[in-house]
């Protein structure tokens, strides 16, 4: 709740000065003003007043905009990490936005015309390091509590293992988004290396395109699809299609598995998401099987049936030989 | 999906795959139209032959169990028959009865015997 009331407070204050700030200096600034610097930070663009006025506070509304639906949302809300994301990213965001109007203004001040407004660099590294500690302060800040273990109470999943038994446990996710993604960035690929070859496309700029086409198709292929197994030597995860490469975790290294019910948008995200010791591996919301190492950190996998591979990880650690 | 084999089982290999398979969908691990796990990685999981698990697909795909899709892997048609699946239970529960020197003839009176 106090989010919400954060988000509404800030959004207002920040497009406040945003309109305030311009319209007090109006008088020594030139008309149309400097509003964007290329290299060597030369003015390269102008822009009316009134544009710049709107062009300023509506691109801070969008942002403020996409956080105040995700804090309407909740999810969100409900991890420390995401709530550390959301917090720094609303006050790195609004002085980051109030930073660039204001450097910006102080360029044009007293500028004859918009090709004498001078920005200096040292403006631009402190705007962007104030940016940045005030998102690290509020996310700081707003980390709230430590996120809530398992309900008390709540046994984490059992089963029982007979002698002379061999059990398993198989599961696998696909995400259909990112396979798309992934096909169309080879599509794209193939493309552009065929128009590349044939020389149709000799003198146009692709080349910088490439490189992100490469990522993404390669960083969708990991992650279009995940193999998991639970085995008497623990669980492997096999990544993309082909189930490898696989990230394989010895069960004399887990504590106990759990399923819980994640959503991206509570980890950052999809793909392979926070810091070893508290990861994320995150296709789809929904059900994800957790593993709590013996040295204290966490390991989330989104996937199906994930109650039945904890019980069966518990299970196996039961057995375990005491240490 | 979560499957266990008996390792004492003298039924052939595939038939054991198969009721592992068949009984995990009876529990409810997969419903109608889910996608099962490539035969590859069952049998890695199981360490056993890619084609033993085939084979048990392939019965259960007989036994109306199981979809084969070109292009789109092995996935549940319909319900686990019930009584493939009560008959699989009655074979494990005879089994534990000789186990634990129970006569069959003893079992079918225990049951009558039930309420």
């Amino acid at each position: 709740m106090i989010s919400r009331f954060a988000a509404a407070a800030w959004g207002l204050i920040v497009a406040a000065a945003l309109v305030a700030g311009p319209l007090a200096l109006r008088d020594r600034l030139p008309d149309p003003l400097a509003a964007h610097w290329g290299s060597g930070l030369v003015p390269d663009g102008e822009q009316s007043f009134t544009a710049f006025l709107v062009v300023s506070v509506v691109t801070w509304g969008v942002a403020w905009a996409v956080l105040f639906g995700v804090a309407v949302n909740g999810k969100a809300m409900e991890r420390r990490l995401s709530r550390m994301y959301w917090w720094g990213s609303l006050a790195g965001m609004g002085v980051f936005a109030l930073g660039m109007s204001g450097a910006a203004l102080l360029a044009n001040l007293d500028a004859p015309t918009w090709r004498e407004a001078e920005l200096e660099g040292r403006t631009v590294v402190v705007v962007i390091g104030a940016a940045l500690a005030a998102a690290f302060l509020a996310g700081h800040l707003g980390r709230g509590g430590p996120d809530q273990r398992p309900p008390a109470g709540e046994e984490p999943p059992r089963l029982r293992l007979q002698p002379g038994q061999r059990s398993v446990w198989v599961s696998r996710i696909t995400n259909s988004w990112l396979t798309a993604m992934s096909v169309a960035a080879a599509v794209a690929l193939a493309v552009a290396g065929v128009l590349a070859i044939t020389g149709v496309l000799a003198d146009l700029h692709v080349g910088g395109t490439v490189p992100g086409l490469g990522i993404v198709l390669f960083a969708g292929l990991l992650t279009s699809s995940l193999t998991a197994r639970v085995t008497r030597d623990g669980l492997a995860i096999g990544f993309g299609p082909l189930g490898w490469p696989v990230r394989r975790i010895r069960l004399s290294k887990i504590d106990k598995a759990w399923s819980e019910v994640r959503y991206p948008s509570q980890v950052g995200g999809w793909g392979i998401r926070g810091l070893p010791g508290s990861a994320t591996i995150m296709l789809r919301g929904g059900e994800c099987l957790i593993i709590r190492y013996r040295s204290g950190g966490q390991l989330a996998v989104s996937i199906d049936d994930a109650e039945r591979g904890a019980a069966l990880i518990n299970a196996f650690i039961a057995e375990r030989p005491a240490v | 999906m979560l499957l266990t084999l008996d390792l004492n089982d003298a039924r052939p290999l595939h038939e054991q795959v198969a009721g592992a398979i068949r009984r995990a969908i009876g529990e409810g691990s997969y419903a109608p139209g889910d996608r099962l796990p490539p035969a590859r990685d069952l049998a890695e999981a199981l360490g056993i032959n890619p084609n033993t698990v085939l084979r048990a697909l392939r019965d259960l795909r007989d036994e109306g169990l199981l979809e084969f899709r070109r292009g789109r892997g092995v996935s549940v048609a319909g319900r686990a028959d019930g009584r493939a699946l009560l008959l699989q239970r009655a074979r494990e529960l005879l089994e534990e009865a000789t186990r634990l020197g129970y006569r069959r003839e003893d079992l079918i009176t225990m049951l009558e015997e039930l309420p």
